[in-house]
């Protein structure tokens, strides 16, 4: 596909529009596929507003998400202490406790796959409709795949805290809470995820070149 | 889903399919900015929302700064407030100097302004000690910080130094707060308690020397509504320990409660009604023992005491500052003072005496309360001139202490109470009745020893002799010159034998041999408390001393007399010639005299009057025999005494084992008090096992 360096034709330019459900296209102007029923929607920058929207507000969220403690745990009714880590403090400790591997897993999972993903859905909003080559087309559209697919991964981490604190409630031996950082993360996460959505893949292709019809 | 076109097209002509039903392409109107912009809004505003509660639910910072910082963790110690938790610990830190720890504490909103300069914080942590052990549920939950101020807000303050230990007043408790003064911190310890009839009412703390003098003082808080016992005429007096008291009863051995005895403690009591309610900060005197309290109370009226001289020429070693006034036997005051003082008698000569200031409580005297000294002057006065006077005598159980008893004595001198002797009215007095008991029983065995019984008995021996050289030499036929001899031989045996009855009868040996023994016996009583080993020595000086009772010395010169009586009326018989050849086989073989004379009235009175004198001599020289032994015994007993007196204060078996007690204890208390610390240092060590 990277060898495709020359004009390609896009739906758009073909006077089409693309069902994004389905994946039908149709002539431009109809509002309704035909096939599944879905709102036939042109690819339009504003869709971006949502993304920058979503992205913001998952960033918002990641704040806190980092500040406050992902998990309260208690044991022995607080003697041995009641610590509440937060993410970065628990990957410290994983890593004081010599749990390099899970230490690794829990740095990578909530902290560099979400703050790759702002990273990347930004560029993606950013360069969406810029003039690019058919590769580096292909490159953002890998790179917006691989988004929307590790995006429901980050929830890793909100499901152990799910997990831990429903299995882990020994009453007084041991007890653990989810804190607040645990909710802020989980809407972090479904932000971002819903900011990828609604990123609109064929934006990539707007900015080709061999720009003939529009742009 | 993005279209891929299949086939390359050169032209841009849209592929069109079917027509299939069109409809307007109305615009779609897509939430633009303003809506979807509402959720990072939104967001944000939650958020900001979120934290800003946090932080303004934070609390006020306040840093409290501590000796140490045991058991505190930072984000974990709570800072208690009747008991609810009313902040967190931040964090901890050095004070600048590094001599104290700082922790900073989050304090509810709702409470900063309560936190003045006059609130208190404090570590609790468990408290293992003699009373028992306290707060322990902090083995559970950690040492937690204990803060305590007033319901009044009043410019809050941030900066407070902590107490080192809990208050004794929490919570505002009421009560009252006095000083013990004592001239030795024996007894008083931190923490230890104050009781009244055995119930702890308060405790000591903040131990520390007086600034003024050489006293240690003590705080002490009596909590409501025990306070209201507390008067002016209140006595304190220490529990530590236990004490020894060997007296009349014997020897006591009173040991308080444990803890008393591991800590230390006090008790009060109020003995006399009238005083007056205390205020804060009164000052009592912390007595060594109950009776020392109660003695002394006395001595504490001074403002009713009525003080007196006496004069006194001989020693008063063993008269001491609060050796009792006795009168008739009741403690009617004690001695306030002893000092040496030059007298110029009437002819310009210097001796030195000893003025000993006698202070008397009048009402003991059986004066009212409220009397005038003059009155008891006046009283004093009168019983003088009847007779009264002061007088050193020995007190206690041998005699080793000396007190001061006022005696009546109606064969005194005529003597006047001296009401113009400085700085007091002099009491006359009289030379003191101080019998030492060793010196007594060592002067009557001297005596015992003295008594020329030996020689009585050679003189008895020798008249019989005489007799027999009489009724033996042919001169005795021609009678009266020999007989005369004999006679005087005889008065002069029989006087000098009267003259030994006559001292023993003039020492009162027996009277004092029975008072010695009555002296012995009640000590014996005594010291039969005292040791168990006492017992059969006491047995064996009745045992003597009854031997010593059953030799009737005014009989033994009684029945002397009745030989000689009857001697004389014997040479007045007819049968007289026989006499002296029976007489001399009387003396070396009395059975068979005692056979041949029986059936004679006087020979029957002979006999029984030489074997009266026969066995009164026996008994006489058994108990000459036993008075060495007896001496001894005694000996051993005052001995025995001395040890049970120094068991008091030197090292004595008794003593060593009190040490030992004492020592084993200490080590009790000692491991008591490893394992408080080691629980108050890190109390979770209890549970945990590390």
């Amino acid at each position: 596909m990277s060898t495709h360096d020359g004009p390609i034709l896009t739906a758009h330019r073909a006077g089409l529009v693309g069902c994004r459900s389905c994946g039908r296209v149709w002539p431009e102007g109809e509002a309704i596929c035909q096939r599944c029923g879905a709102e036939l929607l042109p690819p339009d920058r504003r869709c971006l507003n949502a993304v920058w929207a979503w992205l913001v507000a998952g960033f918002i969220f990641y704040i806190p998400a980092n500040m406050f403690p992902m998990l309260k745990t208690s044991t022995l009714g607080g003697i041995k202490g009641s610590s509440e880590s937060t993410i970065l403090g628990g990957v410290v400790d994983l890593m004081h406790y010599g749990n390099y591997g899970v230490a690794a897993i829990v740095f990578i999972a909530s902290i560099i796959v979400p703050i790759a993903k702002f990273v990347s859905i930004s560029w993606l909003a950013l360069v969406a409709g810029r003039p690019a080559t058919v590769s580096a087309a292909h490159k953002r559209l890998h790179l917006y795949e691989v988004v929307e697919f590790i995006g429901r991964w980050s929830m890793i981490d909100v499901f152990v805290v799910a997990i831990l604190s429903a299995l882990v409630q020994l009453g007084f031996v041991a007890s653990i809470h989810p804190g607040p950082a645990a909710v802020s993360f989980a809407l972090s996460v479904a932000f971002t995820m819903l900011s990828a959505q609604s990123f609109d893949p064929r934006l990539i292709w707007r900015g080709l070149p061999l720009r003939s019809r529009k742009d | 889903m993005t279209d891929r076109p299949s086939p390359t097209q050169s032209d841009n002509t849209p592929l069109k399919p079917a027509d299939p039903a069109r409809k307007p392409a109305a615009r779609p109107v897509r939430p633009g900015l303003p809506l979807i912009w509402l959720v990072p809004i939104l967001a944000l505003i939650v958020t900001l929302g979120v934290g800003w509660n946090m932080i303004a639910s934070r609390g006020t910072l306040i840093s409290v700064a501590f000796k140490d910082a045991t058991g505190i963790t930072p984000g974990e110690t709570a800072l208690k407030f009747r008991e609810i938790t009313v902040g967190k610990v931040e964090s901890v830190r050095f004070t600048d100097d590094l001599q104290q720890v700082l922790v900073n504490m989050r304090v509810d909103k709702d409470l900063a302004p309560f936190i003045d300069k006059e609130a208190q914080f404090w570590i609790v942590r468990p408290q293992v000690s003699a009373q028992g052990i306290s707060r322990l549920d902090t083995v559970l939950t950690g040492a937690f910080i204990e803060g305590f101020w007033d319901d009044k807000p009043d410019d809050p303050q941030t900066r407070f130094q902590g107490l080192d230990k809990p208050p004794l007043t929490s919570f505002g408790e009421k009560g009252t707060w006095i000083v013990l003064s004592a001239e030795r911190s024996r007894g008083m310890t931190e923490g230890a308690p104050v009781m009244f009839r055995g119930l702890p009412v308060g405790q000591m703390q903040n131990l520390r020397l007086s600034e003024t003098d050489e006293s240690v003082l003590a705080d002490v808080f009596i909590a409501a509504p025990h306070d209201k016992r507390l008067t002016t005429n209140t006595v304190f007096w220490d529990t530590s320990g236990f004490s020894v008291s060997l007296g009349a009863q014997g020897l006591s051995l009173n040991v308080n409660s444990l803890a008393s005895v591991l800590q230390g403690g006090a008790e009060f009591a109020t003995l006399t009604s009238g005083g007056r309610p205390v205020e804060d900060g009164h000052v009592f005197t912390l007595q060594t023992d109950q009776a020392t309290a109660q003695a002394n109370k006395l001595a504490e009226d001074d403002s009713t005491a009525l003080r007196v001289l006496m004069r006194v020429g001989e020693s008063v070693k063993g008269l001491d500052k609060g050796a009792n006034v006795q009168f008739m036997g009741l403690t009617v005051g004690h001695v306030s003072n002893l000092a040496a003082r030059i007298i110029t008698d009437d002819q310009g000569r210097e001796h030195v005496e000893q003025e000993v200031t006698l202070v008397i409580n009048p009402t003991r005297l059986g004066l009212s309360e409220d009397a005038p000294h003059e009155d008891a002057l006046d009283f004093l006065a009168r019983q003088v001139q009847a007779g009264l006077r002061a007088r050193v005598a020995s007190a206690g159980f041998f005699g080793t202490s000396l007190q001061v008893e006022l005696v009546s004595l109606s064969e005194a001198a005529p003597a006047e109470l001296d009401r113009s002797g400085e700085p007091y009215p002099i009491i006359p007095s009289v030379p003191g009745d101080i019998s030492d008991f060793s010196e007594t029983a060592q002067g009557f065995l001297a005596r015992v020893g003295d008594l020329p019984i030996e020689e009585a008995l050679k003189s008895a021996t020798d008249m019989m002799n005489s007799i027999t050289a009489i009724a033996s030499s042919e001169d005795t036929r021609a009678i009266p010159a020999a007989l005369r001899g004999t006679l005087e031989d005889a008065q002069a045996a029989a006087g000098e034998i009267r003259q030994v009855t006559t001292e023993l009868r003039e020492s009162g040996a027996v009277g004092q041999v029975r008072r010695m023994v009555d002296e012995a016996a009640a000590a014996a009583e005594a010291v039969k408390l005292a040791a168990a080993d006492v017992p059969a020595m006491v047995d064996q000086i009745d045992a003597a001393a009854a031997k010593i009772e059953a030799v009737d010395f005014a009989a033994i010169g009684n029945e002397a007399e009745g030989i000689l009586r009857d001697v004389r009326a014997l040479l007045g018989t007819e049968d007289a010639e026989q006499l002296p050849k029976n007489l001399s086989e009387t003396l070396q073989a009395a059975s068979g005299l005692l056979n041949d004379l029986r059936d004679g009235n006087a020979a029957g009175s002979l006999n029984t009057a030489l074997a009266s004198a026969s066995t009164a001599a026996q008994d006489v020289s058994d108990a000459a025999k036993r008075l060495p032994q007896l001496s001894a015994r005694l000996e051993a007993l005052a001995a025995r005494a001395d040890a049970v007196m120094a068991a008091y204060g030197e090292r004595s078996s008794f003593n060593n084992e009190t040490i030992n007690l004492m020592r084993e204890m200490r080590r009790a208390a000692n491991a008591f008090g490893s394992l408080a610390r080691t629980i108050e240092r890190n109390p979770q060590a209890f549970i945990l096992g590390r």
